[in-house]
């Protein structure tokens, strides 16, 4: 994924969701943006590797 | 079964013969499973078994199976094969699968009518229904991602290389040519392998021997493991398609393609590297991450996450409260007669346990439900969530009003806060404790101004828009505890606490030194005070009944700031301040001005009377009629046109009102407009003087 694209709060936010539905507790907002910030980051390394 | 035609009486017989013979040999066959021998094996069986030539009885063979319709002829690579069934003729199994259960689901035969599109369509499903995720593998993301230049490479590379498959019909090639994949894509079934499979048998060159009986017939092979090569030219009807494989293809050289960017930026032009470490990025970034990404998922049309504070969950996983949930929580929180936790509640009604998996997120469905309810406030704070509804009795009382006292601590959110001069927000952030000296407006009504101290010490509102907090306040030297309620700052107008009034009355005067201390529990505070020894003075009360301020012996027990507290040894005059109603109070202007008139040393004429008051007995007098800081005061006497400062004495001003009219102006004004003019009123209006 091209990090240009990236809108932060839409892009990628259904595996967010899934995270937090696989987690199966409320999570706080901070752990919710660190997550997030995994979730992009990996989108970015893989398609530049 | 089908019967045998009728034939020459040698051919029917041989040809009954040998069909007896080749259902013995499949006997353990499917009725329609194809049952095959070789015309040669046949000839060479009966030559041997009959004494007859072999050739002579082959011909023979031949055109007695040939006649009979229950046997198929066969030619394979210049063999003759007989097939026949056990029930007959042979007859190429259809697999064509026409009767499925979906396909009859889905495209009924005779479907029924509809009437009422209701019947077929709930019409109690939401009209914008959850979209479920779809998660999409990376694989295909990336698939997705793939520039074009290189998908059009790929197409290229494909229309260039030579065409992979032709029609290949039966008789074509050899069969060792023949793929082996393929094979079975060229035979309609599985065939029996029958006669090609003469290893074992040794029948047809024993000739001289006498023939056994019946073990001579070569074996039937079962149609098991399909042997690949001979048995793809046994296909009958259909035409096969053989796939050759096609010559190696020399893979297109990709494009070379420019290196991806691994920033993005938000809104505001922040720009960040998802190359940096995220514990980094976190900790440069976090608090303004954390708020795009709350923004973005509230305003998601889907509300696929929601919120309850700092706590994000899946729509989809919340629990469902009905009205009857609602019902029973409010009654019990009633029932109480105090703002319940939502821990409470869960235990006192739902008996849910901590130590239950779903806790948590019955807990999160629980609170965000209320929130969302009408009936319900939330008067918690991060760590304590706390429930009230309508018809709880309001904590500390009705005689402060919070529309006035917003208006009347706005001075606070104005920029006339000074607690930090007094104790520095790090310190109180520091040691978890507030000292603050008590002023009569605070000490009468049990109100605190919610300044920056008390801000500092107390936790923040956990919800954007939450009005209130309800906490409660420990007297570890009484035993005794307290709601208190803590109203937010909203816009212009300002903070305070409300609820202990008990506790000052009880236990302090006006001037006495408090302090407020956290605890471990985020919405438990301490109240402590010094104690002293006992005291007895004529201090300023006010009677609420009359309505009026006045002395009374007082005795108490605990140490004070003798500046501030309201004798009448030495604020002997403050009795005869007016007991304003809440809502003229919040006019500082005023209020300053009658306080100056009320305790000022008169310092002019009857005529032009001009009034000398200290700052320090302005705050204090100030302070019996509404709260209001030391640089309050000074921003309202340098405004003030009535007011002036001694340049020789800091700290001194004089207040010289603007003349009045006399009694006889007044007079004749009224006589003059009797029915235009409101009927006279005294500085402060008249009201005053009919509340009074």
């Amino acid at each position: 994924m091209d990090a240009k694209v990236i809108v932060f709060g839409e892009t990628a936010i259904d595996r967010l969701l899934q995270w937090l539905r696989s987690t199966g507790q409320p999570q706080d907002i901070m752990d919710l943006v660190r997550q997030y910030l995994e979730i992009l980051s990996k989108a970015v390394r893989e398609e530049n590797e | 079964m089908t019967a045998a035609p009728t034939l020459p009486t040698d051919q029917h017989a041989l040809a009954e013969e040998i069909y007896r013979l080749m259902v013995a040999q499949g006997a353990m066959f499917a009725i329609d499973t194809p049952i095959r021998q070789t015309l040669a094996n046949l000839a060479a069986f009966l030559a041997r078994r009959e004494g007859r030539d072999r050739a002579e009885l082959a011909a023979a063979i031949d055109a007695a199976l040939s006649a009979d319709s229950r046997f198929t002829r066969e030619e394979v690579n210049g063999e003759v094969r007989f097939v026949t069934t056990r029930q007959g003729a042979y007859v190429p199994r259809d697999d064509t699968d026409t009767h499925s259960f979906k396909q009859r689901l889905h495209d009924p035969e005779n479907p029924l009518p509809i009437d009422d599109i209701s019947v077929v369509v709930s019409t109690s499903r939401p009209a914008i229904t959850t979209v479920e995720p779809v998660y999409i593998s990376d694989y295909w993301q990336m698939q997705l991602s793939a520039p074009p230049a290189e998908a059009e490479a790929e197409k290229v590379a494909a229309a260039e290389a030579p065409v992979a498959e032709q029609p290949v019909l039966e008789e074509a090639p050899p069969a060792p040519e023949v793929a082996p994949a393929l094979v079975e894509e060229a035979a309609p079934e599985p065939a029996p392998m029958a006669i090609e499979a003469p290893a074992p048998v040794p029948v047809v060159e024993v000739a001289p021997e006498p023939a056994p009986a019946v073990l001579e017939i070569p074996a039937p092979v079962e149609e098991v493991a399909p042997e690949p090569a001979p048995m793809a030219i046994e296909a009958p009807a259909p035409v096969p398609v053989v796939e050759q494989p096609a010559p190696p293809v020399a893979p297109a050289p990709r494009p070379a393609q420019p290196p991806r960017s691994t920033v993005f930026t938000l809104s505001d032009g922040t720009a960040i590297d998802l190359r940096r470490p995220v514990d980094e990025i976190m900790a440069e970034y976090g608090d303004v991450l954390a708020r795009v990404l709350a923004e973005r998922l509230e305003h998601d049309p889907l509300q696929r996450i929601v919120s309850f504070g700092r706590k994000y969950y899946p729509e989809a996983n919340l629990a469902s409260f009905g009205k009857n949930d609602l019902r029973k929580i409010r009654d019990y929180i009633l029932e109480r007669n105090e703002p319940l936790l939502d821990t409470e509640i869960i235990a006192d009604l739902y008996y849910h346990n901590p130590r239950q998996a779903d806790y948590e997120g019955f807990r999160f469905s629980l609170n965000y439900r209320l929130h969302r309810e009408k009936d319900f406030e939330f008067v918690g704070v991060e760590g304590a969530y706390l429930w009230a509804t309508r018809g709880l009795p309001i904590t500390g009382g009705k005689r402060v009003k919070a529309a006035e006292m917003g208006q009347i601590t706005s001075y606070l959110v104005e920029g006339y806060d000074d607690s930090p001069e007094l104790q520095s927000i790090e310190a109180i952030k520091q040691s978890g404790s507030v000292t603050r000296l008590l002023t009569f407006f605070e000490w009468e009504y049990g109100v605190l101004p919610l300044d920056a101290g008390l801000a500092a010490l107390l936790p923040p509102p956990l919800l954007p828009e939450q009005r209130s907090a309800v906490l409660r306040f420990e007297s570890p030297q009484h035993y005794t505890t307290y709601l208190v309620e803590v109203r937010f700052p909203a816009g212009n107008r300002g903070g305070w606490l409300q609820g202990l009034e008990e506790f000052f009355h009880e236990h302090l005067v006006p001037g006495g030194l408090i302090t407020i201390s956290r605890t471990g529990e985020p919405n438990l505070f301490h109240i402590t005070y010094e104690e002293g020894p006992e005291q007895s003075e004529r201090l300023l009360t006010f009677d609420e009944k009359k309505n009026r301020l006045a002395f009374a012996n007082v005795s108490f027990y605990c140490v004070v700031d003798e500046d501030q507290l309201p004798t009448q040894s030495r604020y002997g005059r403050l009795n005869r301040l007016k007991a304003f109603p809440m809502g003229e109070r919040r006019k500082a202007e005023l209020m300053l001005e009658h306080v100056s008139e009320t305790i000022g040393e008169q310092v002019g004429s009857p005529a032009a009377p001009r009034y000398a008051v200290t700052l320090d007995d302005l705050y204090v007098a100030f302070n019996v009629l509404r709260p209001g800081s030391r640089a309050y005061l000074k921003a309202l006497l340098e405004r003030g046109e009535d007011f002036s400062a001694d340049e020789s004495t800091p700290g001194l001003y004089y207040y010289t009102p603007a003349p009045r009219a006399s009694a006889e102006e007044v007079e004749e004004e009224a006589d003059e407009l009797p029915e235009e003019r409101p009927p006279l009123r005294q500085r402060y209006s008249s009201r005053y003087d009919e509340d009074e």
